[in-house]
């Protein structure tokens, strides 16, 4: 088992990761907002945490905190105005954030270090502490879920029209979602900065939004694990393909365009024969089904 | 003044093909409301169909460019047959279509990797290409004019079978509201594939026009062009055809004149900037009109 995980160690780092980045995307795509700014955000916590390590040596627990932060002020400044467009006009403006962060991030030279990024970074990130982020983060949102606040996301997420005219800020309700959104994205740029020795532009760029949102949509968006179960099977599956980098990718474009074709609700939709082997409360299934319903929409 | 005059002489070459790429995306917008990503790999298809006409067949150029341009364009209306078109009857999410369209880029670059590798391949250098001209102190390239050239009259094309034919008139209607089209009787699944038609042979005339003009092919070189596209439908006015056309020799401009009087670097940064202020000050384009007046 040890030996086993030894010897995944980087795969097992990157599912972990990847399922917080998913539940990132998840929370905006629920406010029925594509959002593209994950990369440019998690590049923003990258930056910022290793930065802190490498140049003022801050311990890496608050290099954590600080990417976060910086990440979800980001988000403030960033959502208070674009937050207002509607559609795949939020989607081209949160692109264009993303690239011009990484645009910033190749040119800063003095900062940065350009297209070499920076080198030489203590690899600080441990697994134990992804496993417990993202254990942390899916119970906080399964909370969130079944508190007044996860019943106003709901609400917004069914009809903004509707929500709005029974007393819901709608716009309020979006910005601090899209905050909270931009810290988890930080903390994992965070995390993704000190897990190699390394960072530099492309890591951060259109493909990290993207994916992101591949992780929510493919695992489903009917609940918190649907991003989750998402990133560990759209992360392991081109390991196991790792015969050939470009079957590999021929085999992983055809899986998504089948999965968006014939799974439109997600992998958890799924009857999976685990699935009758997990405690079921009352009520539950229709839940899901109603919020599921809306994701197919 | 004559480093301006070579600057837009430069910029007017460049953006004219950002602009017949910029123009078969705005139509799809426009036309169909469909936000492809893929355009950029049929752009890349259409660059390697010219390519590998000219070296391995050995087809004159324009031939060449004529066949990359119908190739591109049954690539795209191929896409829409096995992906798009099963997603939308069967009611997927707008969302679902953009991933798919991603994936679709993700899986024609990986097939062109596949059979040509990942150098950077070249067109063979013709006589015609190297010829230049010295006027007023501001150098013309051959291989600029003709892609000046060839731009306008694949433009010019199009405005005449949108304006002009019973065709453009009912792709037209389609862009003023699908169901209206289909009650009147304009075919709709046809007139839908030939409106992917054309925009994959824009992709794939633009393809062969920047191929030539920067020397350049690769199964990569979707992506940048795609981000053009991206830019240039925001400035043009999202589904506004003519507003793409004028948006893209605009940016063309743009691009090349912050190189020559900023920095090479942040040529990129410029575009998406504006992309960025425009959509919060006029989120409608700057030659935005209302959806009655798309296409």
């Amino acid at each position: 088992m040890s030996e086993w995980l030894a010897s995944y160690e980087n795969v097992v780092a990157l599912v972990l990761l990847n399922g917080i980045l998913g539940i990132a995307a998840y929370l905006m795509l629920i406010v029925n907002r594509f959002s593209l700014a994950t990369g440019g955000l998690m590049a923003i916590g990258a930056y910022v945490s290793v930065l802190a390590t490498m140049n003022f040596g801050v311990p890496f627990a608050l290099t954590l905190v600080l990417g976060g932060v910086t990440a979800a002020v980001m988000a403030l400044l960033l959502g208070a105005p674009v937050l207002r467009i509607e559609g795949d006009y939020f989607a081209l403006a949160t692109l264009a954030f993303t690239e011009i962060v990484r645009i910033i991030a190749l040119n800063w030279e003095s900062v940065t270090g350009g297209a070499l990024g920076i080198v030489g970074i203590p690899t600080e990130t441990q697994i134990w502490q992804l496993a417990l982020a993202l254990a942390a983060l899916t119970a906080a949102v399964f909370a969130v879920h079944r508190s007044a606040a996860g019943r106003v996301l709901a609400a917004i997420r069914g009809d903004e029209m509707a929500a709005a005219a029974i007393g819901i800020d709608v716009a309020r309700a979006r910005l601090l979602t899209f905050v909270a959104s931009g810290a988890i994205c930080g903390v994992a740029g965070a995390f993704a900065g000190h897990l190699n020795f390394f960072i530099g532009p492309s890591d951060f760029g259109m493909i990290r939004s993207i994916d992101a949102i591949v992780y929510a949509v493919f695992g489903g968006l009917g609940g918190v694990l649907g991003p989750v179960v998402g990133a560990l099977v759209y992360t392991v599956l081109p390991e196991m393909l790792r015969f050939s980098a470009q079957a590999r990718e021929i085999l992983l474009s055809l899986v998504i365009i089948l999965a968006v074709l014939f799974m439109p609700r997600g992998l958890i939709s799924l009857n999976l024969p685990l699935r009758r082997w997990l405690p079921r409360r009352r009520g539950q299934r229709g839940k899901l089904a109603a919020g599921q319903g809306v994701a197919a929409e | 003044m004559s480093v301006f005059l070579q600057q837009t002489v430069n910029g007017l070459s460049l953006g004219s093909a950002y602009a017949v790429f910029a123009v078969g995306f705005t139509l799809l917008f426009g036309v169909l409301n469909v936000l492809n990503l893929a355009q950029g790999a049929v752009f890349m298809v259409g660059a390697f169909t010219g390519l590998e006409l000219v070296r391995l067949v050995e087809l004159p150029l324009p031939l060449a460019f004529l066949v990359a341009m119908v190739t591109a364009g049954a690539v795209s209306v191929l896409t829409q047959v096995a992906v798009f078109g099963p997603l939308e009857r069967r009611g997927g999410h707008r969302w679902m279509g953009l991933i798919a369209s991603l994936a679709v880029a993700r899986l024609l670059v990986a097939i062109a990797q596949e059979v040509f590798g990942t150098q950077v391949l070249r067109y063979p250098s013709e006589p015609w290409m190297e010829a230049s001209w010295t006027i007023a102190g501001v150098q013309i390239q051959g291989l600029q004019l003709i892609v000046l050239a060839t731009a306008l009259l694949v433009m010019a094309a199009l405005a005449v079978l949108l304006r002009a034919t019973q065709t453009g008139r009912a792709i037209r209607t389609m862009a003023f509201n699908p169901n209206v089209a289909r009650l009147v009787g304009v075919p709709v699944q046809r007139m839908t594939l030939l409106t992917y038609f054309i925009a994959g042979a824009l992709a794939g005339a633009a393809g062969v026009q920047l191929g030539v003009l920067y020397n350049a092919v690769s199964p990569f070189m979707g992506e940048t062009i795609l981000l053009k596209g991206l830019t240039v439908l925001i400035l043009g006015g999202l589904g506004h055809v003519p507003g793409a056309a004028l948006a893209g020799l605009l940016l063309g401009l743009t691009e090349v004149y912050s190189v020559g009087y900023l920095s090479s670097s942040f040529r990129d940064a410029v575009g998406f900037g504006l992309v960025f202020i425009i959509l919060l000050v006029r989120p409608h384009g700057l030659f935005g009109l209302t959806t009655r007046q798309r296409a």
